[in-house]
């Protein structure tokens, strides 16, 4: 990949030739004092290190403008508003940390947040060992690897609705699944109204969505260690399993990281398949906290408490993004 | 040689165990698309039919038929095609910025995009909505659009891969008096064009999928997009499983097609998308 081969930048040349620019223009000022300051300032305007800048904040503007209105504003927003009682229709009430009071006690929300973990760290737990396998194996040379490959990925590519539609057929209790369970004589499970199956349920339809997707981060960061480290390996008489754990499992590290941060981040915020199969239940069972924003602000209109909930998925989801960008730092500069 | 053949024996079982596994994979799929072909009484007939004989190709019409889906697709190719249009040229232009520029503030500014990058919808979902609300974007294209455009993942990859540029490229095109505009679209897009490509259709993906955002903005079902209208076709029939899955199996094609057309800059997009969730 072209990301973690890209190097420091290289400004180097580029700003010193613009610094001797300034610089050549200092001693001129001294001599020329008279003239007026409208002219002074049209010169300055016009020259390059100027002229350069200016086209620098123009070129970053739009989309920066966009970031403000739709990510800035709305972060603080929802500051202000988990400090708030609003119902959409009388203006927002400052109630303090009442919403966090609220939710610290709200047996539902524990529920809430004791689900997303649940859900969270059963499919990572699986996540980062069954997709590097999957990534050994396709990294090695297979006839028709092409096609296996498609195969392998193509419930990543599965549209989400598509994906919640297919597995809530799977879980009928006449569905395929339990078809599989009988033909291997196994009872029947109530996939969606049994309390205790519902979630190993999910977990089962992500690993089936996600292993082939992080599959792919995991290929290409085997495909960035240079042939020539196995073959070196290989004259030190180090083959299979030794090859993998000194050659492929030190310098698949910052992959390794990537995908352990990013799984939980892209876990935590599921939403649309539960939404679609359960709706949250039975019994809020799988009422994630994406799940539980969305029907206290959308359904109940309380704005107020939703963005107190949605504070507390971000302080989640935060903590994994800053080590990421962390880790990522580390990455680029190592 | 005995030891050969041994490792030769174990080879083949795990390319058959690989094959295997991959048809277990691809049930789901397979099940869908032979459910959408069968008549409703015979869904859950046992043993199951891989190949329903005949398959009643009429459940795709009928389902078709049953919601304006012509129109879902329509909207979604509208939304999809604008977002990626005005976030890649954006996106393409903050990154070129913020790669092959140097002015004050740069790095804060810098930090200020990626923050935002830890800001998905599902987190902002309220505050959002009431911008939009109050910009009287509720059910209008432009606020299916806008604030999707608004994503820094872009910037970020456009960034990087403008970073691997060399910079005498761009000095050389401003020396030749191309102008800064001129430089940009002339000169750095073309030479950028995997990662140009690589943010479109990873975009386009992103946006033709999304469910979120139109889901809690969309109310008129003449804007509605495919993801929300099969959300809702699936709803009200929940129970006629051959319906719903013809129109998920048709829901899947487009995704496919993008696939097999641009499976190259498709898979490094989602290599690459770690930096962004």
């Amino acid at each position: 990949m072209w990301l973690t081969r890209a190097g420091p930048p290289a400004v180097a040349g580029g700003s010193s030739a613009r610094a001797e620019r300034i610089g050549g223009g200092a001693p001129h000022r001294l001599p020329v004092p008279t003239v007026p300051r409208a002219a002074r300032a049209a010169r300055w305007l016009r020259s390059a290190e100027v002229r350069h800048q200016a086209w620098g904040y123009l070129f970053l503007a739009p989309m920066f403008l966009l970031l403000v209105v739709f990510k800035f504003i709305p972060m603080i927003q929802a500051l202000y508003l988990s400090l708030t009682t609003y119902d959409l229709l009388s203006p927002p009430r400052f109630v303090g940390l009442r919403n966090y009071m609220t939710l610290l006690g709200d047996p539902l929300f524990h529920q809430s947040v004791g689900v997303t973990v649940y859900y969270v760290f059963g499919t990572c737990g699986f996540i980062w060992f069954l997709s590097l396998a999957m990534a050994l194996i396709f990294n090695a040379p297979l006839p028709g690897k092409n096609l296996l490959r498609t195969i392998y990925f193509l419930p990543a590519i599965v549209p989400v609705v598509v994906y919640a539609v297919i597995w809530q057929f799977l879980f009928h209790p006449y569905g395929l699944l339990n078809v599989a369970l009988h033909a291997v004589g196994l009872p029947a499970i109530h996939w969606l109204t049994d309390t205790r199956a519902v979630m190993p349920g999910f977990i089962l339809a992500a690993l089936w969505r996600f292993v082939p997707y992080f599959m792919i981060v995991y290929l290409a960061g085997l495909q960035n260690i240079p042939h020539e480290y196995y073959e070196a390996a290989a004259i030190d008489g180090a083959a299979g399993v030794q090859a993998f754990r000194y050659v492929t499992l030190p310098l698949l590290r910052p992959t390794i990281l990537l995908v352990v941060v990013v799984s939980i981040i892209l876990m935590s915020k599921v939403f649309t398949n539960v939404l679609i199969i359960t709706g949250g239940g039975p019994d809020g069972a799988t009422r994630v906290l994406s799940l539980f924003i969305y029907q206290t602000g959308f359904q109940f209109f309380k704005m107020g408490l939703a963005s107190a909930a949605s504070i507390f998925l971000l302080l989640g989801t935060m903590t994994f993004t800053l080590l990421q960008l962390r880790l990522f730092r580390d990455d680029a500069r190592g | 040689m005995p030891a050969g053949r041994r490792q030769d024996a174990l080879y083949w079982c795990g390319v058959l165990l690989v094959a295997g596994w991959g048809l277990v994979q691809l049930a789901p799929i397979l099940w869908m698309i032979s459910t959408s072909l069968k008549p409703l009484r015979e869904v859950f007939a046992l043993p199951i039919q891989w190949v329903p004989r005949p398959p009643q190709w009429a459940n795709y019409p009928e389902a078709w038929n049953h919601f304006p889906f012509a129109r879902y697709f329509a909207n979604s190719f509208i939304v999809s095609a604008s977002v990626t249009v005005l976030n890649v040229l954006l996106a393409g232009m903050a990154g070129y910025s913020l790669a092959k520029y140097r002015y004050f503030g740069q790095r804060a500014l810098f930090i200020a995009v990626l923050s935002t990058l830890m800001l998905p919808i599902e987190v902002l979902m309220v505050p959002t909505f009431l911008i939009v609300k109050s910009l009287g974007w509720l059910n209008t294209y432009q606020g299916l659009v806008i604030p999707v455009v608004a994503d820094a993942f872009g910037i970020f990859l456009m960034r990087q891969y403008l970073l691997s540029l060399p910079d005498s490229l761009v000095e050389a095109a401003r020396i030749d008096g191309a102008g800064e505009l001129g430089t940009y679209f002339r000169i750095v897009v073309p030479l950028s064009w995997p990662a140009v490509l690589t943010l479109a259709i990873f975009t386009w993906r992103e946006t033709w999928d999304a469910f979120v955002w139109p889901f809690i903005i969309i109310t008129d079902d003449s804007l509605r997009t495919v993801p929300i209208g099969l959300q809702r076709f699936q709803e009200q029939y929940v129970t006629t499983y051959n319906s719903v899955m013809a129109i998920s199996t048709v829901a899947m094609i487009p995704m496919v097609l993008l696939f097999f057309f641009f499976q190259r800059a498709f898979i490094r997009g989602i290599a690459l998308s770690g930096l962004k969730e």
